[in-house]
């Protein structure tokens, strides 16, 4: 049974060859994998739907992989089998391995050879910088882009007499004291695997390097350097922080995230994207009152902008010209004005062009809840223009970086190691994961 | 245990075998040859190529102390789960062995763990040990904190061997109870004329009869100690905290697929594999030649 | 027995009372968890009593999971491996212990090695040789310049392919390819005495004959051992299943949803349905292991008393 099916599947696909069937005229149908779940994986799926139904030649089959991390996993995978999507969603994480495995095809181009028009100068410096070659051509389509804010809940931070919102760590810990002393068992939500908003965001808003050569713009052999400002003793204050409680491990690890546990009412502070904005306003339990603010800075120090955070949509080599017009319509879909701004509505991600952002501002779409606050992460990600250390990271293998720093954050916090020991073996880790990569990619530089 | 082998034929046994062969073949030995080229090479995570790099990715696993230490760690999760799990099968065959009224009831009981996939065990037991929910958690109401496999890596370790261990009783016990079985009756009788007590006979007249079964066994469980691992760890501590709970096929897992160092994990690979012939050769050896009982 | 001790048979209850503690302690917990309500299962301690909200908790496990259809697929994919590795495995074990062949113990070994490596470490070639079954095949006409000659002659290009990705085939050949079929069916072929074989030649009988008439009939006990267990082990299958469905809402499987049933994937702690998901999941395995016990057993036995 099983060897005669075996046997006669191979031998139909041996036959079939390849004389390819010229495809009926029904719509030309391709794939677009993205990373994004629950919530805002059925946001994904509404736009589908809408640009399903606004043309009849193409037909987008969107699929949900969960995370970013999945759907890298198994966009590579499914690239190395010859059966990729033409469009895969790829978070900051993975653009230099992207970039340098000339697997794709750039937006630019793309976009052109299809005779759409996109005004590229449009979008914003910090995206661009992040999905950009050297000489400016944007290689990827900014999608859903974000940073990371700090959320505060205003009801507590009244209770002990905080009015505002607080705009220096100094601040923070003031207000966390005075909750714990007030009776709050969780003033602060922290999630010491949570390298993005804790380390990430942090070194930008300082202008502390993460690696050298410009965080790794300036080439393959940058080594990384965040064992050596000011990282080390905003880790030290983590760590002093959880010691007395005022600081309070959530993490799925721990049975509860850090956004749960804020949007439930039961931590009072906590950081997290700005694309969370639409669920807390969703999933705060009622009399939670909650605001947004730009991410503290210390005293003394000159506030950066922030980084982008997110992911931008890639189209992948080895499709059929048929499909990357498809490809070309869906951008060009999710690019128009009315379909950008209804995305960065229901969503909490950025509007990511200057004139979209300028648009709703006028409309006044800011000014009032639910949507109040969430100007200031534009404000955040403009504080200053893009410089050498805030312009993004540029690393090989990032996402195998970022666990190093997270289990250096999980060692100190959980087994009380020296921060800058912890830091001084990550940094050594990080540097033979980069070497290891430069190794791989020998000879080739940075587009 | 050679067979006088009875039949001649040279097409026959290929034709019999062929479909298996094939398949594993196609399914095993391709892959596996792919990613014995990636241990010699520095392989680039979207394809497109690679460059030769000898043995510079097992000089670098061999450097690297975190690689010890996980070696360590898979060996001491393979003996703790295997002893563990082994012992409580064995002690429960050995009682229901002696057939006492009532015994159908549990014997058929004891087999259920093996029904189970590791990851709904992994699951089950999460909530059971979860330190926020109202089980094991409940000792952190008594002693805060004295319960958190969420940042103790011990705990996190105890409680994925414990896991593994409870997965194993049902197997480990029906291949127990089945070699006690077959010892034959006149063995016991002859014992208990000799006035050994019934305990004393389990210790000294069936525990070297099972012996052989023992050591099948143990191959069994060491190899599910490296597979099902997997299902377990993946639902409950995902290798953490901080890597605390990665094993070897885990950090194989995680470091290829997750950190797309494929040359890396290639090369793991490569090491776990020669550990287990090895240590499967041996015992082989051992069963099939040395423990001879009828 | 051969005697009675009441000392040493209450010390044997007593063991026995113990060990259905400790196997039973689990499932209670999942039936337990699952029967009672959000505020119910989140009490500590937790009462180990159960409520009476199963039903609904079933359902919003079923729903959100989406259960239904991933239950079906789940039982195609154990049958089909069930069915396709008894057949085969049966066949090779045949020809490794009752063929004197040269390649006869390499052979044995080459099959029995694949229980040494788990998929887990060869991942991503496997995948790629699911995108492509006969991609072997391709390269071997690569290199011997087979391809090139019928196209020099034919003019077709040869480019084999065959894709199990999202498939049924894809999840049930790579699970029918493992040895441990094998490795049973051969250690009971191995307590065969050789005398039956010697008998069955006398009568004239071929080895198919003697495969089919005698083996076959002989293995019965056994086959259904190897049934549960394979019914078992591919039910369960993880990673596999989970890694070539990229289209999970066709042809994913129950426990590839597990996953998705944990509390910090989706807000608050419903422990109660996490449970009730994973009590649905682990019922069919369980029941065809307490039904087939009999035979599951004496099969591994093998021999009477």
């Amino acid at each position: 049974m099983m060897k005669t099916n075996w046997l006669l599947g191979a031998a139909l696909s041996a036959t079939a060859l390849t004389f390819v069937a010229s495809p009926a005229a029904a719509a030309t149908k391709f794939e677009f994998w993205y990373g994004l779940s629950g919530d805002l994986s059925e946001r994904v799926q509404e736009m589908c739907s809408r640009f399903n139904a606004s043309q009849a030649d193409y037909e987008i089959v969107c699929v949900s992989q969960e995370n970013y991390e999945n759907n890298l996993q198994n966009t590579i995978a499914a690239f190395r089998a010859n059966k990729q999507p033409t469009v895969t969603q790829i978070s900051d994480g993975g653009v230099v391995d992207l970039m340098l495995s000339g697997a794709f095809v750039p937006v630019r181009e793309l976009m052109e050879k299809n005779g759409y028009q996109i005004d590229w100068s449009n979008y914003f410096s910090g995206i661009s910088s992040y999905f950009s070659t050297s000489k400016g051509e944007l290689l990827a389509m900014p999608f859903n882009s974000s940073t990371a804010m700090f959320y505060y809940n205003t009801d507590a931070l009244k209770a002990v007499g905080f009015e505002g919102a607080p705009q220096t760590w100094e601040q923070v810990e003031k207000i966390a004291r005075d909750l714990k002393a007030a009776g709050y068992e969780c003033p602060i939500a922290f999630d010491p695997t949570g390298t993005w908003q804790w380390f990430e965001q942090f070194s930008a808003v300082h202008n502390q390097p993460i690696a050298s050569n410009g965080n790794g713009y300036g080439g393959l052999d940058a080594v990384v350097e965040f064992n050596k400002g000011k990282f080390v003793d905003q880790l030290g204050w983590f760590k002093k922080m959880t010691d007395e409680g005022l600081m309070v491990h959530k993490s799925k690890a721990a049975g509860e995230t850090a956004n749960d546990a804020f949007t439930a009412g039961k931590c009072q502070m906590s950081s997290s994207s700005v694309a969370d904005h639409g669920s807390f306003a969703k999933q705060a339990k009622e009399g939670v009152h909650w605001d947004v603010t730009v991410l503290p800075v210390w005293e003394g120090t000159e506030r950066h902008n922030s980084l982008v955070g997110g992911a931008a949509l890639w189209t992948l080599k080895g499709k059929t010209e048929e499909e990357y017009k498809g490809a070309a319509a869906f951008y060009n879909f999710i690019a128009l004005p009315a379909e950008a701004q209804h995305w960065s509505t229901i969503t909490g991600y950025i509007p990511v062009t200057n004139s979209g952002f300028e648009a709703m501002k006028a409309a006044g779409f800011y000014d009032a809840a639910p949507y109040k606050g969430r100007e200031l992460a534009i404000q955040s990600l403009t504080a200053t223009p893009p410089g050498e250390y805030t312009r993004g990271i540029r690393l090989g293998n990032f996402g195998a970086v970022r666990q190093e720093v997270a289990k250096a954050m999980q060692s100190v916090i959980f087994d009380g190691t020296d921060p800058q020991k912890a830091l001084d073996d990550a940094a050594a880790r990080s540097n033979e994961i980069l070497r290891k990569f430069e190794q791989t990619y020998k000879g080739q530089q940075l587009p | 245990m050679e067979r006088r082998a009875v039949y001649r034929n040279k097409v026959l046994p290929w034709l019999l075998i062929g479909p298996q062969l094939l398949l594993v073949l196609v399914f095993f030995y391709w892959p596996t040859s792919q990613a014995l080229y990636w241990a010699f090479t520095l392989e680039q995570p979207w394809g497109g190529g690679n460059l030769w790099a000898g043995l510079d990715n097992f000089l670098y696993i061999f450097r690297d102390d975190r690689y010890w230490g996980t070696v360590l760690r898979s060996a001491f999760y393979a003996l703790a789960a295997t002893g563990l799990s082994m012992l409580v099968a064995l002690t429960l065959a050995s009682f229901v062995d002696r057939a006492l009224k009532g015994t159908k009831l549990f014997q058929s009981v004891f087999i259920w763990p093996y029904a189970i996939a590791a990851p709904a065990a992994g699951v089950a037991f999460r909530f059971i040990f979860s330190p926020e929910a109202g089980l094991v958690g409940a000792v952190n109401d008594i002693w805060p904190g004295i319960w958190d496999p969420a940042t103790n890596g011990m705990h996190a370790l105890a409680m994925v061997i414990v896991c593994h261990a409870w997965l194993g009783i049902g197997y480990n016990f029906v291949f127990f109870l089945a070699a006690l079985q077959m010892i034959p009756r006149s063995i016991n009788e002859a014992g208990a004329m000799d006035g050994a007590r019934p305990f004393r006979r389990m210790l000294d007249l069936q525990l070297p009869l099972i012996a052989p079964t023992a050591f099948f066994l143990l191959i069994m469980n060491i190899i599910s100690s490296f597979t099902d691992s997997f299902g377990l760890i993946d639902t409950m501590t995902e290798g953490g905290p901080i890597g605390q709970t990665e094993v070897m096929v885990y950090k194989i897992y995680v470091d290829g697929f997750k950190g797309l160092d494929y040359s890396g994990a290639a090369a793991q690979s490569i090491v776990l594999m020669l550990l287990v012939i090895g240590l499967t050769f041996v015992q082989f050896k051992w069963v099939e030649r040395r423990v001879h009982y009828n | 027995m051969i005697e009675r001790s009441p000392f040493f048979d209450a010390l044997t209850y007593a063991v026995m009372i113990i060990g259905l503690i400790l196997v039973v302690i689990p499932f209670w917990v999942v039936i337990v968890a699952a029967s009672q309500s959000l505020q119910e299962v989140s009490r500590v301690p937790i009462s180990l009593l159960p409520s009476d909200q199963l039903w609904a908790n079933l359902s919003e496990a079923w729903a959100r999971a989406d259960l239904g259809p991933k239950m079906l697929n789940s039982f195609i994919v154990a049958i089909g491996v069930t069915i396709g590795k008894i057949t085969l495995a049966a066949m090779s074990a045949f020809a490794i212990v009752f063929f004197n062949f040269k390649a006869r113990m390499i052979c044995f070994w080459l099959i029995f090695i694949t229980l040494m490596l788990p998929l887990e470490v060869r991942i991503v070639p496997t995948y790629a040789i699911a995108a492509n079954a006969l991609l072997p095949f391709q390269v071997i006409l690569d290199t011997f310049g087979i391809s090139w000659l019928v196209q020099a002659v034919s003019g077709i290009q040869v480019s084999l392919n065959w894709n199990l990705l999202n498939s049924y085939t894809g999840l049930i050949l790579p699970l029918v390819a493992t040895a441990t079929g094998t490795f049973l069916y051969r250690q009971f072929f191995m307590t065969i005495p050789d005398e039956l074989a010697e008998a069955s030649k006398m009568d004239g009988a071929s080895a198919m004959e003697f495969f089919r008439d005698v083996l076959i009939p002989l293995s019965r006990t056994n086959m259904l051992a190897l049934a549960t267990i394979m019914f078992v082990g591919s039910w369960n299958q993880y990673l596999w299943p989970l890694l070539i469905t990229t289209d999970r809402a066709n042809f994913g499987t129950v426990v590839m949803q597990l996953k998705a049933l944990i509390p910090a994937q989706n807000g608050t702690p419903d422990w109660n349905v996490t449970m009730a998901g994973a009590l649905i999941i682990m019922l069919p395995p369980l029941l065809v292991v307490a039904f087939m016990q009999r035979w599951f057993v004496r099969g591994l036995i093998s021999r009477d008393k």
